[in-house]
């Protein structure tokens, strides 16, 4: 990947200078907008909703907010998670079924949670480089439609029968077949190599940093008061096309408060409890992000392409470093990669985390969010664990997910990417517009698997 | 140790009893039950039930014959690994190793049992196979062992010796590459599985009911789990399955009733096994792994694991989250 060298100050003035000619030879990528459905709660308003279906209305939706009906795109990236077999082409299942050209190519990518945010990077990339001028990255996933698989007994007795040649040899395979491997699999949130579920996951690590329930709950509030307002000031307005009679996104409680809150019961860490480490168990499904459907896309394109056609430029797409840690034997916690992420990413670019009017950090716990917080102000973490000579940094409060995130909206899983893109995006847009000062988001997201996406994007 | 002339740990010369081919588990607990029977009847081992009969023998014939173990080594001296491929694989699976060609240290044990069992079914061998209680495991896996690899396995008890709930006793088993040079007799991999003999009780508790009046859990604090293995009702089935170890206590509740405990439990190997493959590959080509067993898995069940990086190698140890009970600890070292 091409990088782009540090400027030689950090201060707004000198790092923002970069435009359209940028000296390693790249071109800018550009995002022109976003749009998402509604994002509903599993076993709801979408309940019979499939990952096609939603993503296509999505996508449906950004083509006809920017009159894209007919025009070849250079490409479409997307995904989903938990995703049926049959869906092996659902992002190019679902051009087809748009009013995008059909001579648009497209492909599936999968990067569990940071999946729409790596969608997003890919076509960055592609556009950077030339190869394409405009592409829609995104994500979606039902819980509610996931799909069903059968036990490994009867998937292998059922190969093996399909592999015989002969009827007894057939039937020889299918009489391994035992009751037991007739009960269905449903997808599961548990880490394959751990068997701790991502909640579990997060009660360790918000256990090992100390994190009190009190302030997850306070993020939690935060977050549905903030998306509230969002909602209430039509920020959302040119974000989100309604679907199957949704307008908002359902899990949002306007009304909740902290006694709502502190009157739940946790449901993570509980047996962490007879652990050395570990105090009250603190996570609840209110400081969590509840299960979730939905679909989000971001249109991205050169600046030329997005000029050609009048289309608005809501901000550039300056960088974006992934992550991965070692979770599997507890050296980091499982959601912690946009930790190690960042400060790479601020390194390469030459900039601090005071240099942000944004920061996106995607609440897959309210745990997660203050973990990482956290650790960038712990100094010796931040010296053992990230190699630096101090402490990452403060962030304040007030600029860290302003208009609500995952706890409110929900997170559909390949859907969140998309959701706080297109959010950042526009966030940074306005801010330049009423200070005439460029702004600069950080986007931040954790994955399964000890994995992360981080990206910077700033005002075009 | 001298070449081709095997001996205890205490330097006791072995007799060589050389067998065709490894026997079949199958009908050694066949014979095993049969003996545990016939020296629960004969030896009056206290307090020790004994399938269909009860408690027999208390106080009865207790006329002592002191307890000696057999001075043999079985000897298979040429067992042809190429044609376990499948075994091998479902192995693999069922215990998360890596699906590959060489075989991990718990399949070797695997593969050795059966001759261990022959020594402890033997007609010589003073313990009861049905009453014995695992209580831990060395194995030093020394070179890589492959596919088709043509291996020697021997097999002998060693180091009877107190307890203070009864006896313990060793049972050794030691796997070669056949055909090496005459004099290269050091073993590729060693296993040490010592076994108590009391009744069919367990060593700190009775199992599965909480009993606060002499709960271990107090003296020992759980870590921060690094996993949870959910354990499915027929975990015991399924390893006994691939290993042939088909001791009744793990393969159902019923059958597990009749030897004192309230379900079926997990073979201790198996949970040692899912340990050493959670290390991965930082474990290496050579290393040694140790296990000490404490309160049974009772299956269902959930196991809170942490495997953790310890200087040198791995530590590990498997508990109950709810009772704060350890079920197992050991370590992976890199050899």
């Amino acid at each position: 990947m091409a990088t782009r060298k540090p400027s030689a100050g950090t201060s707004r003035s000198t790092t923002r200078t970069a435009s359209t000619a940028p000296a390693d030879g790249v071109r800018d990528a550009v995002i022109v907008g976003g749009n998402r459905i509604p994002f509903s709660r599993a076993g709801k308003k979408y309940a019979d909703a499939s990952n096609q279906e939603m993503f296509t209305a999505a996508l449906e939706g950004l083509v006809a907010r920017f009159g894209l009906q007919g025009e070849r795109l250079g490409e479409v990236v997307g995904g989903a998670v938990l995703k049926h077999s049959r869906d092996f082409n659902l992002v190019r299942e679902s051009v087809l079924g748009s009013s995008l050209s059909p001579a648009t190519p497209a492909f599936d990518l999968q990067q569990a949670c940071a999946t729409g945010l790596e969608a997003a990077i890919t076509v960055a990339n592609k556009i950077r480089l030339g190869q394409i001028s405009a592409g829609v990255a995104g994500g979606t996933d039902t819980v509610s439609d996931a799909p069903v698989a059968v036990s490994e007994g009867l998937r292998r007795a059922l190969l093996d029968a399909s592999h015989a040649k002969t009827l007894p040899a057939r039937l020889k395979a299918l009489s391994r077949v035992r009751p037991s491997d007739l009960k269905p699999l449903t997808p599961a949130t548990d880490e394959p190599r751990t068997g701790l579920s991502m909640g579990e996951h997060q009660a360790i690590t918000t256990a090992r940093w100390g994190i009190t329930r009190e302030a997850q709950d306070e993020v939690a509030l935060a977050s549905h008061t903030r998306l509230a307002a969002a909602w209430e000031s039509g920020f959302f307005d040119d974000l989100v096309t309604p679907f199957r009679g949704l307008v908002r996104d359902d899990n949002l409680r306007p009304d909740t408060s902290l006694e709502k809150l502190a009157s739940l019961k946790p449901v993570f860490g509980k047996s962490l409890a007879t652990s050395s480490d570990a105090a009250e168990p603190t996570m609840t499904a209110g400081n969590s992000t509840p299960l979730t459907d939905g679909a989000s896309t971001v249109l991205l394109a050169s600046r030329e392409w997005a000029a050609s056609r009048d289309l608005p430029v809501l901000a550039r797409f300056v960088d974006a470093e992934t992550a991965a840690v070692d979770f599997v034997h507890g050296r980091e916690g499982l959601l912690m990669a946009p930790v190690h992420a960042v400060p790479r990413l601020l390194a390469r670019n030459g900039l601090t985390l005071a240099d942000f009017d944004f920061v996106e950090i995607h609440e897959a716990f309210a745990a997660t969010l203050l973990t990482t917080l956290k650790a960038w102000e712990d100094a010796e973490y931040c010296k053992a664990e990230l190699g630096l000579d101090g402490a990452l940094g403060s962030i304040d409060p007030d600029r860290i997910n302003v208009n609500g995130s995952s706890l409110a909206a929900g997170h559909p899983f390949a859907a969140t990417g998309g959701r706080i893109l297109a959010t950042a995006a526009k966030l940074v847009a306005a801010k330049a517009a009423e200070t005439g000062e460029p702004a600069r988001a950080l986007v931040s997201v954790c994955a399964a698997g000890g994995l992360g996406a981080t990206a910077i994007i700033e005002s075009a | 140790m001298t070449a081709g002339a095997p001996a205890t740990g205490a330097g006791e010369p072995l007799r060589v009893e050389t067998l065709p081919t490894l026997p079949a588990l199958g009908g050694l607990y066949a014979r095993g039950a049969a003996a545990s029977g016939r020296i629960a009847a004969g030896r009056a081992l206290p307090g020790l039930p004994v399938i269909g009969a009860g408690r027999t023998g208390d106080g009865t014939d207790t006329t002592e014959r002191p307890l000696a173990l057999p001075d043999v080594a079985y000897r298979v001296p040429s067992v042809a690994t190429a044609p376990l491929a499948r075994h091998l694989h479902d192995y693999q699976r069922l215990l998360h190793e890596p699906v590959t060609d060489v075989l991990p240290a718990g399949y070797l044990h695997v593969l050795a049992f059966p001759l261990a069992t022959a020594v402890m079914v033997r007609g010589d061998f003073p313990l009861p196979l049905l009453g014995m209680v695992h209580l831990a495991n060395d194995v030093e896996l020394r070179a890589p062992v492959h596919l088709g690899d043509v291996l020697e396995v021997r097999a002998w008890a060693e180091r009877l010796r107190p307890h203070r709930r009864g006896v313990q006793v060793d049972l050794v088993a030691e796997v070669r590459r056949a055909g090496g040079p005459e004099g290269d007799d050091v073993p590729v991999w060693r296993g040490v599985s010592t076994y108590l003999v009391k009744g069919f009780h367990l060593p700190s508790e009775e199992p599965g009911e909480p009993d606060p009046d002499q709960a271990p859990s107090g003296t020992w604090t759980p870590p921060l789990p690094t996993g949870r293995w959910a354990l499915g009702p027929g975990t015991g089935r399924a390893y006994g399955a691939v290993s042939g170890d088909r001791n009744p206590i793990h393969l159902s509740a019923l059958s597990a009733k009749a030897f004192g405990f309230p379900r079926a439990i997990a073979h201790g190997m198996y949970t040692a096994a899912r340990a050493l493959a959670d290390v991965g590959h930082a474990r290496g080509d050579a290393y040694r792994w140790t296990v000490e067993f404490a309160a049974p898995v009772l299956l269902p069940g959930t196991v809170d694991v942490a495997v953790t990086p310890d200087d040198p190698g791995f530590s590990y140890v498997g508990w109950n989250a709810r009772r704060g009970r350890r079920h197992f600890s050991g370590t992976v070292t890199p050899l």
